[in-house]
């Protein structure tokens, strides 16, 4: 194994400060916050807002009064297709009756928390469905917010052609600025430092070629995104 | 590689009727896109102004934040390689991947991975650069440079690109563009599953937490992230913000400056390399790039050149890029804000030919997301190109100097003027010059009408109207 040098740390640093005209790193007084007033809006105003942002951009959103036809709308969309289906959020879905109505239906669930990464991608890569519950999303842009917490969120919302997310009235937060400040407090005060996390607005695209709107290029195709009050 | 001058490119770019018809319908497009995403703004350029006051204070503070940064990503298990110049940064990739033994890795679209030419080092040491990103991958399997920031193929048709895959793919002809993306995404599925490792940019880096961003639409750079267990980030030290709100107003004007999009399909915070309990061999590597922009912030006047954050806005808007499109400017940065850094990241000498390529309109100012005064920069760069002799053009400075000395000379002045008026009448037809003699006034009507001067001069007026 051939080492690289490392003696380019100081080099560099040494360029920007001498750049600056400094000798020292010099202490910086922080900017003061920016302050926006806050989106004042009730919970069904925001929902609103949500499902008109999220359909803008092609994710399917259906809202649900409580969790009674929760079980029958995942089943639903995972029965237009053969594969598997892939869980994530097992401590949320454990509770339903899903992996039985889904086995009704002929179609087997995986969770594979403990899987071994190269057979997780493999597998996952052959499953029809990802269904994950979500931590927060945002009203103002029709987002999803994915943690790493849960094991194999990310993966799970990525790798199979259908992506299922679960969110909870009470998980909406009305715009951008505010989501960020709350990923952010959470990703400074996180026990797990090496936390990643995701924003979702509808499914993959592109339009490289022709300028001619793709959907599902490399991430899922479809994005159907379950809201519950 | 040869590289005529940009006069010849630009020729060249003119002529090009399908170049001409792509760029117009992509300019013309996300202009409108942006015009419209910025009105679900309440106050666009109040975010502007924070964001170049972020911008502004974090390069004032590099150093200080560079540090932190490096701390925090190293608290969360990531490795920092610190790279003086392009070349240090290859080395170092090239190094990872050799010493692991990779044979290929994925890419996601990456302007500091095209700056430094790595796809050349990494092919070199015998290591399969594979792009992902849709335009990126067409760019790559047909040989040729990138277009446009935010799409890189722009200048080719659906109908070339279906030549392309059919001639390189050898999966059949693929005709719709859901049939070029479904090929695509078969082909691109493949080398995700199998590489090792994959290589992105990074849109923001924050000091204050390590998190490196990521914005895109495909998923391509959430794949490469997330399936490889190596992920190496090259990152110009530009790049860096302080605290993680900060992302609150960056996160807001990006993806509606470059794409029109109020928020792209996909933003992505990592933070170093995944931990798990029960397995190893998750990296993650930093590459912080120099390359010459600690050049740049030694120059107090350009120094606001590194706000940039590589939106694409300035070259839609710019009638220039309009015109010439991005492979025109040389190298891998066109438009206004590739006038401004290409000569400043490489030479003059290379590139000091771009900041005249500009007509100063101030668009390019007025569209960016950061408020970077690139027509300021654009005349520095000019008085530098001058200054510095690259700009060299003997007959142009003797005219100049010959004009200089008649307008110090009131009543040289007077007489040449009225000499001037009498040749332009003489050979206008209806009012307008249609055809000059000979260069340089042929230059200008070889393109364009001038009209010529009519009725008595300004100090003919002034005088006959006593200055009223």
């Amino acid at each position: 194994m051939r080492t690289v040098p490392e003696t380019n740390q100081l080099s560099v640093l040494d360029d920007v400060r001498r750049a600056l005209g400094r000798r020292a790193t010099l202490l910086p007084v922080p900017l003061d916050p920016f302050v926006e007033s806050p989106l004042e809006i009730d919970s069904n105003t925001l929902i609103e807002r949500f499902i008109q942002e999220a359909t803008a951009v092609r994710a399917q959103v259906y809202r649900l009064p409580g969790e009674l036809r929760l079980v029958e709308t995942i089943v639903e969309v995972c029965s237009r297709q053969n594969d598997d289906v892939a869980m994530s959020g097992a401590i949320v879905f454990g509770e339903t009756d899903l992996p039985e109505a889904l086995a009704a239906r002929g179609l087997s669930t995986f969770v594979g928390n403990d899987t071994e990464h190269h057979q997780l991608v493999a597998r996952l890569a052959n499953c029809g469905v990802g269904l994950t519950a979500v931590d927060y999303a945002i009203a103002e842009t029709g987002t999803i917010v994915l943690g790493s917490d849960e094991p194999n969120a990310l993966l799970v919302s990525l790798l199979p052609p259908v992506h299922i997310a679960l969110v909870r009235a009470g998980q909406m937060i009305a715009t951008m600025d505010e989501a960020i400040k709350r990923i952010g407090s959470e990703q400074i005060g996180s026990a797990n430092p090496a936390r990643s996390v995701t924003l979702i607005t509808g499914p993959s695209r592109t339009s490289d070629v022709e300028l001619v709107l793709s959907i599902g290029v490399h991430g899922p195709k479809e994005l159907h995104v379950i809201v519950i009050e | 590689m040869p590289n005529p001058d940009l006069t010849q490119r630009s020729h060249d770019a003119l002529e090009n009727s399908v170049l001409q018809g792509a760029l117009k319908a992509a300019t013309d497009t996300f202009i409108e896109r942006r015009r419209e995403a910025i009105t679900s703004v309440a106050d666009w350029e109040a975010l502007r102004q924070r964001a170049r006051q972020v911008k502004e204070h974090t390069i004032n503070h590099l150093d200080y934040y560079l540090e932190q940064l490096v701390a925090t990503v190293e608290a969360h298990g990531g490795r920092v390689f610190w790279a003086h110049t392009g070349q240090d940064a290859c080395r170092y990739i090239v190094d990872v991947a050799q010493a692991r033994g990779i044979k290929s890795v994925v890419k996601s679209k990456s302007m500091a991975t095209e700056e430094i030419e790595l796809n050349d080092a990494l092919e070199a040491a015998g290591v399969r650069p594979v792009e992902t990103d849709l335009g990126e991958y067409i760019i790559q399997l047909a040989h040729e440079k990138p277009s446009h920031i935010i799409v890189p193929a722009i200048h080719k048709t659906r109908a070339q690109i279906s030549d392309l895959f059919e001639e390189k793919l050898r999966a059949g002809r693929p005709n719709e563009v859901a049939e070029i993306t479904a090929m695509a995404r078969k082909r691109l599925r493949n080398e995700f599953l199998s590489a090792p490792m994959g290589i992105t940019g990074a849109n923001f880096a924050v000091a204050e937490t390590g998190t490196i961003v990521l914005v895109e639409n495909e998923g391509n750079i959430r794949l490469s992230t997330q399936v490889p267990k190596i992920h190496v980030a090259v990152v110009g030290i530009e790049k860096l913000i302080p605290r993680f709100e900060d992302l609150s107003v960056f996160l807001r004007l990006l993806p509606r400056s470059g794409t029109g999009q109020k928020q792209t399909a996909y933003v992505s915070f990592l933070n170093g390399p995944r931990q798990t309990k029960a397995e190893a061999g998750f990296e993650f590597h930093l590459v912080l790039m120099d390359n010459g922009r600690t050049r740049i912030l030694a120059d107090e006047q350009m120094r606001e050149s590194l706000y940039c954050i590589r939106c694409g806005a300035c070259l839609n808007v710019c009638p220039v890029y309009q015109k010439i499109g991005g492979q025109a400017y040389g190298w891998i940065y066109p438009g206004p804000i590739g006038a401004v850094i290409s000569p400043q990241l490489q030479s003059l000498k290379q590139s000091g030919d771009l900041p005249f390529a500009s007509s100063l309109c101030g668009a390019c100012r007025d569209a960016c997301p950061v408020a970077i005064n690139l027509p300021d920069m654009l005349l520095a760069l000019r008085a530098k190109a001058k200054e510095s002799g690259v700009d060299r053009k003997p007959a142009e400075h003797a005219a100049m100097r010959g004009f200089a000395f008649i307008a110090r000379h009131p009543g040289l002045f007077t007489w040449s003027g009225r000499l001037m008026r009498a040749f332009a009448r003489l050979m206008a037809k209806g009012g307008m010059i249609k055809s000059g003699p000979m260069p340089p006034l042929s230059d200008w009507t070889d393109y364009r009408d001038l009209p010529a001067p009519r009725g008595p001069s300004f100090r003919e007026r002034w005088k006959k109207e006593d200055g009223k």
